[in-house]
């Protein structure tokens, strides 16, 4: 009991390092998030179906491409924040490219150049962009600060792991029929014996 | 046991991660900066705002802001404490005791829509190119333009972005760098701001009227601009002319700034002023030109400012020498660490 406790706990641990690692380089050497994924006899054409449905709800992510090519290009950002319980504060965005790819039955997707803009605050108390040129992320800044920087890639793979999921349940059958939604539970008083 | 006690801590810290997970965040960020000042006059001589004191390690301030959104709703509340917010850049409570509020930012918004947003509050203001805190500047000394402009106006005002190049505020406001208006809300401000091209953003700023006890109406008109020329390079510009009827003098002036970035820690800065007071009545004007050129080298949060600067003035009693007989020039050194968190 005890070594099947001792176990699960490793797992969980080793689930944990996995969760914070940094993404892998492709070979340009930049970093990128990979996926291929299979949906059994759906046609290319619904899954782009279901990808422009998916794109035209989300805010943060602009389409570069003309939608009848069968690779995709898109602009995303995510913003990186420094979290401490309940607080939190922007460091900077992340901007990246997302590409898709259609056949029949399956689809792949990468994210990848990503590159960093920090923030600052401004006079009003707000986070803003410093600049406007974003630093990609694989370059090195240096022993002063590479650990802020080994922060911000981690948080940047972290939330491309999230934006994963989110994309894939957006590409399901189930985002274009959900399941109704169940009723409230509701009591009535007016017509019972009691 | 001691498994069951293992557990009942990992249970512990994945519930208050998913709590911090779901919690809506709230903003808490800041600074605190301190500084060594050494004129080679050996006595006190540029008097622009905040690094002011000779020959010693002396403090900034803390400053803390908090920022909380809850849908379309968010304040900022932004509180200083220490020389460079209570002695250099705020007014006390009533301005006769010196009981200071310690209050830099204290603002609600309402985004009405996407596009249009209305604040009111007491805010750091609009006009010119540096602020208050000194993670907003690459200098550590601070310009002229900046120390004789507004750094804060109290007020009402409304934002419209007509699209992502160009959006429009204007709002009503108290006199400048006060928390009450004793002559009613006495100005109208307006800012137009235009981003042309990627990296590069300009506001046209306009900020009118009598404060109390003014001899006329005071108008600044200013132009503050920066532009990513590359990834290292940029450069920034802030010209502002002020002018008061009646003869009540003003200013005017210009800042050019240019920074380049060796490496991701490194960068070095090149300010470049002209500015003139204007006289009042019958007296002629006076004009300085300052060259200031400052290092940052940052290290996570921390950022050490090594700057020398040089002035030049108009009048030959505008500094002093080492031995108190009057001036033109004045040349110091400043050694500044801020950390920002």
């Amino acid at each position: 009991m005890k070594r099947g406790l001792f176990v699960a706990l490793l797992l969980c641990a080793v689930a944990g390092f996995a969760q914070d690692a940094e993404l892998p380089f492709d070979e340009r050497g930049k970093f990128i998030y990979y996926e291929v994924v299979a949906q059994k006899d759906v046609p290319a054409a619904m899954l782009m179906e279901r990808a422009t449905k998916f794109f035209s709800s989300s805010k943060e992510l602009k389409l570069k491409t003309v939608p009848q090519d069968t690779l995709w290009m898109a602009r995303g950002k995510v913003v990186i924040n420094k979290t401490a319980f309940v607080l939190s504060r922007p460091s900077g965005e992340v901007g990246y490219h997302l590409y898709l790819d259609f056949k029949e039955g399956k689809y792949r997707f990468w994210l990848t150049d990503f590159s960093f803009i920090s923030y600052q605050r401004d006079r009003y108390g707000n986070f803003v962009p410093e600049t406007t040129v974003g630093i990609p992320l694989e370059n090195k800044p240096g022993k002063l600060n590479a650990g802020e920087w080994t922060a911000y890639s981690k948080a940047t793979a972290r939330e491309a792991r999230l934006f994963a999921a989110r994309f894939k349940k957006g590409m399901s059958e189930q985002a274009i029929n959900p399941p109704t939604a169940k009723a409230v539970p509701s009591v009535d008083t007016k017509n019972q014996k009691w | 046991m001691k498994l069951k006690s293992i557990f009942t801590a990992a249970s512990l810290s994945v519930a208050s991660f998913s709590y911090a997970q779901e919690a809506a965040p709230l903003q808490i960020s800041g600074s605190v900066d301190t500084y060594y000042k050494y004129d080679f006059a050996k006595v006190p001589n540029i008097g622009t705002s905040f690094a002011n004191d000779q020959n010693s390690i002396s403090l900034g301030m803390i400053d803390l802001a908090l920022k909380k959104t809850t849908g379309k709703a968010s304040f900022v509340g932004e509180l200083s404490f220490g020389p460079r917010g209570q002695y250099g850049s705020l007014l006390n409570g009533d301005g006769t005791d010196g009981n200071s509020f310690h209050i830099q930012n204290l603002y609600a918004s309402y985004a009405f829509t996407d596009k249009f947003t209305m604040t009111a509050g007491y805010m750091g203001t609009f006009i010119g190119y540096e602020v208050i805190a000194p993670t907003g500047n690459f200098n550590y000394s601070t310009s002229y333009l900046f120390t004789n402009g507004p750094f804060q106006n109290a007020g009402i005002k409304g934002a419209y972005a007509f699209s992502n190049k160009v959006s429009l505020m204007v709002g009503l406001f108290n006199d400048w760098n006060v928390y009450k208006d004793l002559n009613g809300v006495s100005h109208i401000g307006a800012q137009l701001t235009v981003s042309p091209v990627e990296g590069w953003t300009a506001y046209l700023n306009v900020l009118s009227g009598k404060s109390a006890g003014a001899v006329g109406t005071g108008t600044v008109l200013d132009l503050t601009t920066s532009y990513q020329v590359t990834e290292k390079v940029k450069l920034g510009l802030n010209a502002a002319d002020y002018s008061v009827t009646n003869d009540g003098g003003g200013y005017s002036g210009a800042a050019l700034y240019v920074q380049n970035a060796f490496t991701s820690a490194f960068s070095l800065g090149l300010r470049g002023e002209y500015f003139n007071w204007k006289g009042v009545a019958e007296e002629s004007d006076e004009h300085v030109a300052a060259v200031t050129l400052s290092g940052n080298v940052k290290a996570g949060g921390l950022t050490f400012i090594p700057e020398v600067r040089f002035d030049n003035g108009s009048s030959s009693d505008m500094f002093k020498k080492k031995n108190l007989n009057p001036s033109k020039n004045a040349s110091q050194f400043a050694l500044a660490v801020v950390y920002a968190f």
